[in-house]
C-alpha cells in the first residue's frame, strides 16, 4: 500500500491547506497532480520536499523542447545492441584464429533484448513502489507529448521497446505523480482529464512571511518587513514580469549581508533592484513610479521595439 | 446519487460527464469526502482544469448544492446574504442560540462560509489543537483546553467523523433536494442535517475560526476577483483577452523531439571502421517560428482593432523572440504593401513572396471593400501569396455572420482560409497551419 497519509509540508516547505488538499486527493486517487501557477510559487519544491520528507525514492523528468517519451519511459539502445552483436561475430573470427582473449560484452547478451533497454525515469518509478515522480515544466515539451502519456497514465502500464517487456504497477502502489506547467502552452483536454489540477495562488503578504521564515529563520523582523512591503509594490507596478518568490529570497539573501539599519537602508535604496526586475522597461517603470525619476532619458526612449 | 450534476454544472462551461460521476464515488469509496468542504475541495480537483474555470465552477457549486444563485458581478457575500438558504440556516442557528442575534451579518457570513467549507482536516488540525496554536491569538492560548465549549466542539468533531458515510451522503442528497426545493419547506439545513459538526454544536463555535483560512476565503476570492472568470474566447480580440489569443498563437511553434538515422554518416563511418556499422543519429532539425502579418489598417472600421492586434503580436515577439515582419495595408494589395503604419514605405510583392515558404502569413483585415477594388490584379498579388505560403490565415475581426453580407468577404474568404480573430479563431489557424506544414 502506497504512501497515501495527508502531507502538509514540513520544516522547509511552506504548504498552504488547499494545496495539500489536492495533493492528498491526487495520492489516494491514484491520479497525478498537475501544478501550475507563476514561476517561483514552489511547483517544483512540493514533490522534493515531499520525497524528502517521507524519505521516498524520486524520479525527475526536466522537460525540455527535444523531450520524447523514449526519454521519459525506455529507449532501446540500438547501438549497444549492434556493437555486441558485431563483436559476437568477431570472437568467433578470433577464434577462428586460435585467439584466445574474447572480446567483452560487460555481460550483456544479444539474446536477451531487455539488457539493451535504457530505463527512463517513468519506468523507474513505476518499477519501483511508492515512488515520486516528477515531471517538471511539462509544457516546455513537443505538443505531441502528453498525449503519448495518456495510456500510461490511465492504465498505468509502459511497453517497453524492442523487448516487449511491460512494467506495470497497481493502483495502490503507483508513484506518486507531480507535474507542473508554466502555461507556456495549452496542455491537450485529455491529458488534463487524467490529473487532478491545482493553480497554485500567488501567497499573500503572511504567507510570505511565513515563507520567508522558513528560507531565513534568522532574518530580522524589521528587514523581512521593509522587503515585503516593498516586493508588493512592486507586483502590484503592473510590470511585464513582476517578481517571483525566488527572486524575494535571493534578494534577501544579499542583503541579509549587512546589518540591520544598513539592511534597511539598502532594501529601501532598491539595491540589487537587479535580482527583482529583469527587464530594462520595467526597471524604467519602477524608477520612475516609486521615485518620479525623470532626470535620466529612458523616458524619452520610444517603448517600441 | 447526484446524477444530475453533470448536466448542471456543463450549463456553467465546466466539462462534467460521467466520468465525474465516477470519480467522485471513487472519492468517496476512499474516504477521501467526510464533509461539505470535503466536497468542495474534492469536486474542484476534479473538475476544475484550469485556473480561469474556478469561478464558474463556485458559482455551479453554491448552485447545485445550497441553491445559491450569484449573479454576475455579485459578491459571494451578497448572494449569500439574499439567499434563502442562509435564511433558513440563520433561523435555525438563533432558535438554538439566542446569543447570537446580537452578532452582525459579518459574523453570519462568515460562519456559514466556515461551514460549507470545513473539511475533515480542520477538523484533524482542530483535535491536534494545531489549529488553534497557529491562530497567533492570545487570547485564545489562554484559555486553551480549559473552556468547557471547546472540549464540547472537539468531541463533537470526533463523533462526527465516526459517523457512517453511507448515511451521511444519503443525508448530504437529501438535504440538497430540500434545499433546491422550496415547496419542501425543509426545516433541516445541511448544518443541522449533520453535515458539520458545529451545525448542531450552536454556541460551542464561539471564536474558533475554521473554514475562513481556507475554502471560503478562496471562494470569497474567486467570486471577487475577475481574473477567474474565463475570458470569452469568442469575443473579437481585446486588451482582455490578449492572452487567451497569445496561448493560441503559441501553437504556431513548431518543434520536434525526433531523432532519424544518418544514413550517409553511418556509412562513410561504417566504411572506415571495416564493416563495422554503427547507426548514427541525427536531430530532425526542429522548425523556427517565423510570421509574416499583413495588417489591413486604412479605413476607421479597422481602427479599433489594430492596437489589440499589434500589441498582440509584440507581446508574442518579445516572448519568444523570433522571426515577426509585419506590413501593412489598405483595403486590398496591388503588387506592394508598406512597411511603414502611414504607408508610405512601399515593399514590393514579390520581394514578399521571396521569404522562405515556410513563414506563417496572417492577414488581418475585414476583407470588406467596394468590389471594384478587387481587381484582377489585386486577386493576382493574393493568388501568389496563397501559392507560396502554404501555412496562410486570414484574421477577420467582422462576426462570422457579417462576412456573407459583402460580397468581397465571401470571395476572398473563398479564396484564403479566413477565421474569425477571436481566440479561438486563432486556434483554428493555427491548427490548421500545422497541418499544412506536415511534410509527407
Amino acid at each position: 500500500m502506497a504512501e497515501k497519509k495527508m502531507w502538509n509540508g514540513s520544516d522547509h516547505y511552506l504548504c498552504d491547506q488547499q494545496l495539500a488538499n489536492a495533493f492528498h486527493i491526487s495520492r489516494t486517487l491514484g491520479m497525478p497532480l498537475l501544478i501550475e501557477g507563476e514561476p517561483g510559487t514552489g511547483k517544483t519544491e512540493l514533490p522534493l520536499q515531499y520525497a524528502k520528507d517521507r524519505n521516498l525514492e524520486l524520479f525527475v523528468y526536466p522537460v525540455g523542447s527535444k523531450s520524447s517519451v523514449d526519454q521519459f519511459v525506455a529507449k532501446f539502445d540500438h547501438v549497444k545492441y549492434l556493437r555486441d552483436s558485431q563483436i559476437e561475430v568477431l570472437n568467433v573470427q578470433r577464434q577462428e584464429k586460435g585467439l584466445t582473449k574474447a572480446l567483452s560484452t560487460s555481460g550483456r547478451s544479444t539474446e536477451n533484448l531487455d539488457d539493451y533497454v535504457l530505463l527512463g525515469p517513468a519506468a523507474k518509478a513505476f518499477s519501483s513502489p511508492n515512488s515520486v515522480l516528477l515531471i517538471d515544466e511539462i509544457d516546455k515539451a513537443p505538443r505531441e507529448f502528453p498525449n503519448d502519456l495518456l495510456y500510461a497514465l490511465s492504465h498505468r502500464k509502459f511497453v517497453m521497446p524492442e523487448s516487449g517487456k511491460i512494467i506495470e504497477v497497481s493502483e495502490d502502489d503507483m508513484p506518486t505523480i507531480v507535474i507542473t506547467s508554466n502555461r507556456e502552452q495549452e496542455l491537450p483536454t485529455a491529458f488534463k482529464g487524467r490529473c487532478i489540477y491545482h493553480y497554485i495562488d500567488f501567497p499573500e503578504p503572511d504567507t510570505m512571511l511565513k515563507i520567508i521564515e522558513k528560507h531565513f529563520p534568522k532574518a530580522h523582523k524589521e528587514v523581512v518587513d521593509v522587503a515585503i512591503e516593498i516586493f508588493y509594490h512592486l507586483r502590484k507596478l503592473g510590470l511585464d514580469r513582476s517578481p517571483t518568490t525566488r527572486e524575494l529570497l535571493n534578494w534577501l539573501k544579499y542583503i541579509k549581508a549587512f546589518a540591520k539599519d544598513e539592511a534597511v537602508e539598502k532594501i529601501k535604496s532598491l539595491e540589487g533592484i537587479g535580482v527583482l526586475v529583469k527587464t530594462q522597461e520595467d526597471l524604467e517603470k519602477v524608477q520612475h513610479r516609486l521615485f518620479g525619476n525623470s532626470e535620466t532619458d529612458y523616458g524619452k526612449r520610444s517603448n517600441f521595439n | 446519487m447526484f446524477e444530475g450534476l453533470p448536466q448542471a454544472f456543463k450549463q456553467y462551461g465546466l466539462d462534467t460527464d460521467v466520468r465525474t460521476l465516477l470519480l467522485l464515488r471513487k472519492s468517496i469509496k476512499l474516504g477521501l469526502i467526510k464533509t461539505f468542504g470535503d466536497l468542495f475541495a474534492t469536486l474542484k480537483s476534479i473538475v476544475v482544469k484550469e485556473q480561469k474555470l474556478l469561478g464558474p465552477f463556485t458559482k455551479a457549486y453554491y448552485d447545485y448544492f445550497l441553491n445559491i444563485q450569484i449573479r454576475p458581478g455579485e459578491r459571494l457575500d451578497d448572494a449569500i446574504r439574499r439567499s434563502e438558504t442562509f435564511e433558513r440556516w440563520k433561523e435555525e442557528l438563533l432558535l438554538e442560540d439566542p446569543d447570537l442575534q446580537a452578532k452582525d451579518m459579518t459574523y453570519f457570513i462568515d460562519r456559514f462560509l466556515s461551514e460549507v467549507h470545513l473539511t475533515q482536516h480542520d477538523i484533524k488540525q482542530i483535535l491536534s489543537g494545531r489549529e488553534i496554536l497557529d491562530q497567533d491569538n492570545p487570547d485564545m492560548l489562554d484559555r486553551g483546553g480549559g473552556n468547557p465549549s471547546e472540549g464540547r466542539i472537539l468531541d463533537r468533531a470526533a463523533d462526527y467523523s465516526e459517523i457512517d458515510m453511507k448515511e451521511l451522503l444519503e443525508r448530504m442528497e437529501k438535504v440538497r433536494r430540500q434545499q433546491s426545493d422550496l415547496h419542501g419547506g425543509g426545516s433541516h439545513w445541511i448544518g443541522q442535517g449533520g453535515i458539520s459538526p458545529y451545525g448542531f454544536g450552536g454556541a460551542a463555535f464561539g471564536g474558533i475560526r475554521v473554514g475562513g483560512t481556507g475554502g471560503g476565503k478562496m471562494a470569497r476570492k474567486v467570486i471577487d476577483d475577475p481574473r477567474y472568470f474565463p475570458v470569452d474566447l469568442d469575443k473579437t480580440i481585446r486588451d482582455d483577452n490578449v492572452d487567451a489569443a497569445l496561448a493560441s498563437l503559441n501553437g504556431v511553434i513548431e518543434t520536434s523531439a525526433q531523432e532519424e538515422l544518418d544514413i550517409p554518416v553511418t556509412i562513410t563511418n561504417g566504411i572506415k571502421q571495416g564493416g563495422l556499422f554503427l547507426p548514427e543519429m541525427k536531430d530532425i532539425e526542429s522548425e523556427k517560428m517565423q510570421i509574416l502579418l499583413l495588417v489591413d489598417n486604412g479605413g476607421y472600421s479597422m481602427d479599433p482593432h489594430i492596437r489589440s492586434v499589434t500589441k498582440l503580436f509584440r507581446k508574442m515577439k518579445t516572448r519568444f523572440a523570433h522571426d515577426l515582419e509585419v506590413y501593412y495595408f489598405h483595403n486590398t494589395i496591388y503588387d506592394e504593401v508598406y512597411s511603414d503604419e502611414r504607408r508610405r514605405l512601399p515593399y514590393p510583392i514579390r520581394k514578399l513572396v521571396d521569404h522562405d515558404p515556410n513563414y506563417c502569413l496572417f492577414i488581418i483585415g475585414d476583407a470588406a471593400m467596394a468590389p471594384y477594388e478587387l481587381t484582377p490584379r489585386s486577386l493576382e498579388s493574393w493568388n501568389a501569396l496563397k501559392s507560396k505560403f502554404k501555412k496562410i490565415a486570414w484574421l477577420n475581426p467582422e462576426p462570422i455572420s457579417y462576412w456573407s453580407h459583402t460580397l468581397t468577404t465571401t470571395y476572398l474568404s473563398k479564396l484564403i482560409p479566413m477565421y474569425p480573430l477571436t481566440p479561438r479563431g486563432i486556434e483554428r489557424a493555427v491548427r490548421k497551419m500545422n497541418k499544412a506544414s506536415l511534410r509527407p
